[in-house]
Order: C-alpha cells, then structure tokens, then sequence
C-alpha cells in the first residue's frame, strides 16, 4: 500500500537578534534633563555659609568626620556655634512647613564633640605658603576666623591677644553654662595646630600698632566691642552701674562676686540675659528691666524662657530716668513707656507713657543695653577716602599701600559670633585677591563665592572646590518631592533640671547620642542635593540613567533619553534641572 | 527583597514606549526581581509593540509573541515543555495588558489558573485599549473619557475587579503592585516566582497618553491611586488569607482626578458618588482581611 509520506518541514520560527539599542529614541526629546546639585536655604541663611544640606547628608551615612570637616571648611568653630549659634539656618528650613526644621545646631555641636572626644585630626586642602604675614589683634571669633583662613590661603598668622588667654567674648562674655571653656579651647587648639602663633596678655596700644604694620604685610583688627554702653542718665557712676560685659568677664575669670539681693539688669539683649542669669547662679535676684516688649528683645527666646524658669524676673516697658543712692541701696526710677506704631525693623516703636514713672530699690545695677570698643581708636576712620568697604569688613591702606583690616563687631551690622566668623572669612578672601590680583579684583572675586544669592561666602568655592559647581538657585519648599518623606518629630534637646541648673555654672544642654543624631541628620530633604538615593535610575522607563560609583559618574545617556522628566519629578530634592531641548 | 535586585536590568533603551510610560517602568523593575531564568509570552498589547520589531528585541529573555486572546494557554504550553526537557528552574511568565487580561485573553487565563498550571500571569493595567487608541476595556475605571466613550457618553460602568475573580480561582498567590512602589512591587514578584501553581500580578501601569497626563507625572499619579485607595496595595493567599500592604494617608479621589485629562468632564456630584464607591471598595477589602481602617 502507498502510504503517503507527510512532508515535513521544519518548523520557522523567526527569531530576534538584535536589541532596540540601534533606536536612537533621544531624537524624540524636547525635555533636557540635566543633573545639578542647587544651593539650600540654610546654607544661604548661615553667616558662615556652611553646606548645611551636605553636613546632614554626610551624618545621617555616619560619616561624622568628613560631615565635620564639611564644616571647618567654611568655620573653624562648630563646637562654639553649635551651642551658641542663633542658627538662622533653622528658621528657613524647607522642612518647617512639612512637619518642623531640623536641628542643624544640634548636629553641629554632635559632630563637634565627636572629633573632640576622638582627637580627630582634619584633613584639609591648603594652599602653597605665600610669602606674606599677617597680624591679628583681638582672639575672638572674627580673630581666630581671619587666621584660620589666612592659614587656609597659605599665609602666616600671629595673634595678638591683649588677656591671658584666646577666645575674645567666647572666653570672657559667655557664661559657663552656655559654652565650657575646654570646648573652647579645644576650638582653639586646632587652630594653633595649622601653625598659627597667639601671643596672649599682649596688648597692643595704637603706637605698637604702627610698628607692627611695618613687620606684617597686613594687619587685622578684630578688637570687639568689650565695654558696655553707659546708661547716660542721671546718678550714673561707677559705684552705682556696673558694666554688665566686665562682670561676666570677672566671674569666667573665677571670681565669685557676692550677689546678694535683687540686681537690676538693664538690656534685652543676651548680655542682658546672661548677666541675669550668672546673677541667680551666684545666689542672688535678678529682674531685667526693657523698654520694649519681651517679643522685641533680641536675646534668643529660648534663653529668655530658660531665664525666667530660673527665677529671672523681666519687666518690660520700664526705660531707666534716674538713680538715687539709699545707703548701700539704690533707687532705681523708671519711665513707664507705650508702643505707638512700628518701627522700622518691624518692632513696635516705644514712647514715654506720658509723665508715668516706677520705682525700684535694687542692691545694684548692671547696664546691658549694648557694647562699645574698649578704646576709641579701634574703630575704622570715619574718613573712608581709597578705603574699600565690604559688608563685613573695611580695609584702609597705608601710604605704602599696606592694608589694614577692620572686621568684626568694629565693622559688621549684626554683631553676634557667627557674623564675626563671616567677617575674618571675608576679610582673608579679600586681602588674597588683593596681593594676588590687586584691588580691582576683590568685589567681582567675592561677588563669585556667595551661597545663594546672600552675603554669605564660602571658602570651598573660593580655593575652586566642588562646590562651585552648585547652582545658585535656592531650592523652595513646592521643588521638594515630600511624597519621599515621611512624619518624624524633631530631635528634643536633653537638658538639665532647672534645680541643677541655678546651682551651677554646668553646661545646660546635654550632649545626643550619634544614634540620635543620625536620624536627626536623616530628617533633612538635602535640598538641591544628590544623595544617590537612585530614584532617577529606578523610574527611568528608558534606562537612559547610568549610574556611577560617584556623583560625577551619573549621568544620562542622551541616545536615548526621551524627555519624559520623570527623573526630575520624582528626585526628593530638585538635584535634577529639566530644561528644553537646543537651548 | 534581593539586595542587588535593582542593579540587574534585562530591557535595552530604544524600544518605542512613549515617552514617560509606566508599563515599561512595571517591566523594568518586574524582571530585576525575576532574573534571566524567565520565558516571557506576551499576547497582544502595548508590549507587543514595545518589545521592539523584529528583529529587533528589547528584553534581554526569550519573549514569545502570541495571539491576543491566547496569553494563559501559550504559557500553559511552554511550562509543559519546559517540564518535559526536565527544567524547573525556568519560570514562565504571561505580560498581558488589560485588555488581553480582562477581556480577550480571559478564558484562556481562567482555564490555565484553574488548572493551577505553574506560571506567573502579570497584568500590567493601564485601564484601555492604549495601543490601538484608547477604546475602553472592562478595565477602564467608572468615570473616564476614551475614544469609544468620548463627551457625554464617559463611562458609566464600573471596573472589573479582576483580582477577585482571580481570587475566587483560590490560586496560590493573587497580589496588586504599583510602578511606584517598587520595593513592594520586587517582594512581590519574588515571592511569585518561589510559589508553585498559578500566581497572578495586577500591576498598576499609568499611560500619559491615554490618560491626558503629561509624562513626568506618571509616576506620581500611579501613587496617587494608592494613596486614595483607588487602587490598594495587597495580596491573596489560597484565595484566603489576605494582607493589606499598605495603609494609605486616605488623600480624597479628587485629588487623583482633577490631574488627568481623561476625567475633567466630571462634576463635584461624580466625584463625591466616586468617592463613595471607592470607600466602598475598600470597607469590603478591609472586611476580607479582617482589619479596621
């Protein structure tokens, strides 16, 4: 039988055997995706212009020495203003409207402390020495700032400091219980360690001033404002007001004043609420007297609150008239003031209230209202003929065209720790520029190392550092991603009891945990900047993003980039810029 | 979740998904946690286009292209060859669209699960006929615009809950994933993949295109569903046991409405009535698996 044979053939399959990568499917793109790390608002905010949101990043990985080393780049005080800040950088954190700021100066003063309890070392990029030295009068922060960054630059520095030890108002103005002295002078030793010389007890007097601008290329004078401004009313004398800076300055010299008694303190500034406190410390009372309100007074509000818990009385409203001695007493008469309108720095404007007086008889009377330098002659010339004035600094040349700088409270607007360290940076930047490319020079040079679009410079970008690459573009709270984020409250600063705290002079605010600190640190959106959290590389629908070992690695890959922007929208920190195509 | 999950990748670049499209973001990460002892079958959809002409391909897996209606037998089939050249190891994976998932493919989807054959059914939905244009599928949500329910006439119907017909299958693993989320989306393929017998993905996949977004929103809307428990986050076990796997922060469906073109047309009065039946829905969820909200 014929059986019929099936034809079999073999089966087709048609097989693939190459990839889609021949598509260049980046023609499609109208959208440029760019990565670029933006600047954050505290950065801006910080006088010192610290990268705060690479600070936080780097702690919340552990990396507490690089974090700290972050931040001896642009200040070579963290342990001092981690304690003693006014931390403006909190107030415009991107987090308060989200749940509550992060407490950078909490993490500030961990980070500090860290390194100190280690000995670390840091490791900092130095210039090549310059043959130029450099005089510095005055060891406060604006002092010890200007040398640690004349360092920095590559120039020889010597203090001349006029008492016994360096550290200026951190030293001698500040009580114990806000800023310990081995904190200080730990501070200080890292300093002295990059080579800078202090001379200390060596008062410098105008004379000595004018040989000393023959021996260095240039002078800084970073003298302070140490005596308290006078009341100027009538009764005032030696014996009746005492100077509210040089009673702190004795008590931190380890004198114990007796301070039996009430003590009228007059002032609402934090001298105000030092002196008053260091008065109920040593056993006595203290009432501070203001001619504003408690809402106007530019002590930290949370020393005014840690004041009055103490037992510090404050009476607001009370301007001082007259005082009258009463035996070993003093009668204190007050004019009775009322806000009328506002003034123009938004706090209510005060006027007498009407003919209404007060009375109070006090043991003595300490004037806080504000300071003054020591001797006139440490304040800049009024004539600023050939001078060039910088937002926080002067420089007045010789006829040699030598330079002296005047920085510090002698020159800055706000006077306060963080403003002076901001003064000593700007001033080495300045003279640099000067002796490298003249005086022409300086404004735009500056002009180019400003965080953001705020006076605050960074040292970083001026020695070319990565952070010059940083957009200037301050990232606003809609540009953050919070979808990525979750509720956490913030860090509750431990503190002493209030009964250990009056019978005392021991450090109020206790230290973290680096436990602690790090989920303090993790809180932070690092705005503007790339954490590699690898949400651009895990969305890309083109796998268009090509990761690196480093930020600079990453990149994407523009063949085939549509544009769709999804790595934009979806980074929790606005690190990626979209922009349009051929521009 | 594999550690290094996320640094294996088995799709190329220049395939022709549009430009911020979420089916290939499901993709993507769906294979990191799959790995390349996977034998893809893709019946008709979006990803048949996506993978590339021949003979072109952008998965770096043998993919199988097969006839719309086909997804749960094809993948019937090469498991039982598989079995018979004695490999195990390999997992077979159905990729079907809505669609291919909701309507054309789903006999031959029922068949297969109710045989408990071993593999894994994804559906990566993206609520319409998207490839062809956007015609409505029985996926499309109560509510929404497409070219075969345009103007007036949007569509008046609910969505298929298809992942509990799968349920009442009372397969092994039933489980819902979204683009983004990814980590769960990974667990979840995962655990799919170390499960024996029918497992079954339903994948929330957004399309800019059909959906009237523009295309970095993608991402963002599909969370958006989670966030208001449009489309909750759990998974079936046995057809019993469920786990909800993520308590959304409860954002009202109008937040996730008024962002998409393909629903501007509603009122307030549809809105409220959609929010109504989607707290309904998930009452009912959170009845199954035993919880309060």
């Amino acid at each position: 039988m014929n059986t019929p044979t099936m034809n079999l053939k073999p089966l087709f399959m048609p097989r693939t055997h190459e990839t889609t990568e021949g598509n260049k499917t980046g023609s499609w793109r109208y959208l440029r995706p760019r990565y670029e790390d933006k600047t954050s608002p505290c950065s801006t905010a910080c006088p010192a212009g610290e990268d705060i949101a690479r600070i936080e990043m780097l702690s919340a990985q552990g990396f507490f020495k690089e974090a700290w080393e972050t931040i001896l780049r642009e200040n070579p005080l963290p342990g001092v203003c981690g304690r003693v800040c006014f931390h403006p950088c909190e107030g415009v954190c991107n987090r308060e409207g989200f749940d509550s700021s992060l407490a950078i100066h909490t993490i500030e003063r961990h980070l500090a402390d860290t390194a100190a309890r280690n000995d670390l070392k840091p490791a900092l990029e130095k210039l090549a020495s310059q043959p130029q030295k450099i005089a510095i009068i005055g060891s406060g922060p604006a002092g010890l700032s200007a040398s640690w960054f004349f360092t920095m630059l590559g120039y020889a520095c010597d203090i001349y400091e006029a008492l016994s030890e360096a550290g200026g108002i951190l030293r001698w103005g500040i009580p114990e219980y806000r800023l310990p002295a081995p904190v200080l002078r730990t501070e200080i030793g890292r300093i002295e360690s990059q080579g800078i010389r202090i001379f200390t007890g060596k008062h410098i007097s105008e004379s000595e001033l004018n040989k000393l601008r023959g021996n260095y290329s240039t002078v800084f004078m970073g003298c302070g404002y140490s005596r308290s401004t006078p009341l100027g009313v009538s009764g005032e004398t030696s014996e009746s007001v005492k100077d509210g800076l040089e009673f702190l300055r004795s008590v931190r010299q380890g004198e114990k004043p007796s301070c039996q008694g009430l003590s009228a303190v007059i002032g609402g500034g934090n001298t105000a609420v030092d002196v008053a406190r260091t008065v109920i410390r040593l056993g006595g009372k203290a009432a501070i007297l203001y001619r504003r309100r408690r809402q106007d007074m530019p002590a930290f509000a949370e020393e005014i609150a840690m004041a009055m818990e103490e037992g510090v009385a404050l009476h607001e409203l009370l301007a001082p008239g007259a005082i009258e001695a009463q035996g070993d007493q003093y009668k204190l008469i007050l004019r009775k003031m009322k806000i009328e309108g506002q003034d123009k720095d938004g706090r209510g404007r005060i006027v007498p209230d009407g003919d209404k007086t007060s009375e109070v008889t006090v043991e003595r009377i300490f004037t806080a209202t504000g300071a003054d330098v020591a001797e006139p002659w440490y304040n800049p010339p009024s004539d600023k003929s050939g001078a060039i004035t910088l937002s926080h600094c002067q420089i007045k040349f010789d006829k040699e065209g030598i330079p002296l700088v005047y920085g510090g409270d002698l020159t800055n607007v706000t006077k306060n720790v963080t403003q002076a360290i901001a003064s000593g940076k700007q001033a080495a930047m300045a003279i640099d520029t000067y002796f490298q490319q003249g005086r022409d020079a300086i404004e735009s040079r500056l002009a180019s190392c400003r965080v953001g679009d705020g006076l605050s410079l960074s040292m970083e970008v001026y020695m070319q550092g990565a952070r010059r690459l940083r957009s200037s573009h301050i990232v606003q709270p809609e540009e953050i991603n919070t979808d990525y984020f979750q509720f956490e409250a913030r860090v509750v600063q431990p503190r002493l009891l209030v009964e250990e705290r009056t019978g005392s002079f021991n450090e109020i605010d206790m230290r973290i945990s680096a436990n602690l600190a790090i989920r303090e640190a993790s809180r932070c959106f690092n705005c503007g900047l790339c954490n590699q959290c690898d949400n651009c590389y895990i969305f890309c629908p083109d796998v268009a993003v090509i990761r690196g070992r480093n930020m600079e690695d990453r990149h994407i890959n523009f063949d085939y980039c549509k544009g769709c922007g999804l790595c934009a929208a979806e980074c929790p920190r606005n690190a990626v810029t979209l922009e349009r195509e051929g521009l | 979740m594999q550690i290094d999950a996320y640094d294996r990748e088995y799709m190329c670049s220049g395939h022709v998904g549009c430009a911020g499209c979420g089916a290939t973001i499901a993709m993507r990460l769906f294979m990191k946690a799959m790995g390349e002892k996977t034998i893809m079958v893709l019946p008709a959809c979006c990803w048949s286009v996506i993978a590339g002409p021949y003979p072109q391909s952008a998965m770096k897996i043998p993919v199988i292209h097969t006839a719309f209606e086909t997804g749960g037998a094809t993948a019937s089939g090469v498991r039982a060859a598989l079995d018979m050249k004695g490999d195990t190891e390999t997992s077979v994976v159905t990729w079907a669209g809505d669609g291919g998932t909701f309507d054309i493919g789903f006999q031959s989807l029922s068949g297969a699960v109710e045989r408990n054959e071993d593999f894994i059914y994804v559906c990566y939905d993206n609520e319409a006929y998207m490839n062809t244009g956007i015609q409505r599928s029985s996926s499309t949500p109560y509510g929404a615009w497409t070219t075969t329910t345009p103007g007036q006439d949007w569509k008046r119907l609910r969505k298929k809950n298809i992942v509990e017909v799968l349920v009442a299958h009372r397969i092994p693993y039933v489980a819902t994933a979204n683009i983004a989320f990814p980590e769960d989306l990974i667990r979840k393929a995962q655990k799919a993949k170390s499960i024996k017998g029918s497992k079954f993905l339903h994948i929330f996949a957004s399309c800019p295109t059909g959906w009237r977004i523009p295309s970095e929103m993608s991402v963002k809307i599909a969370r958006m569903a989670v966030q208001t428990n449009i489309f909750p986050l759990y998974e079936v076990e046995d057809g019993i046991h469920y786990t909800i796997n993520h308590k959304p922060k409860e954002y009202l469906v109008r937040e996730y409405f008024k962002l998409q073109g393909r629903f501007r047309h509603l009122t307030d009065k549809d809105l409220d009535q959609i929010q109504t039946m989607v707290d309904e829905d998930w009452g009912l969820l959170l009845k199954k698996a035993g919880e309060r909200s």
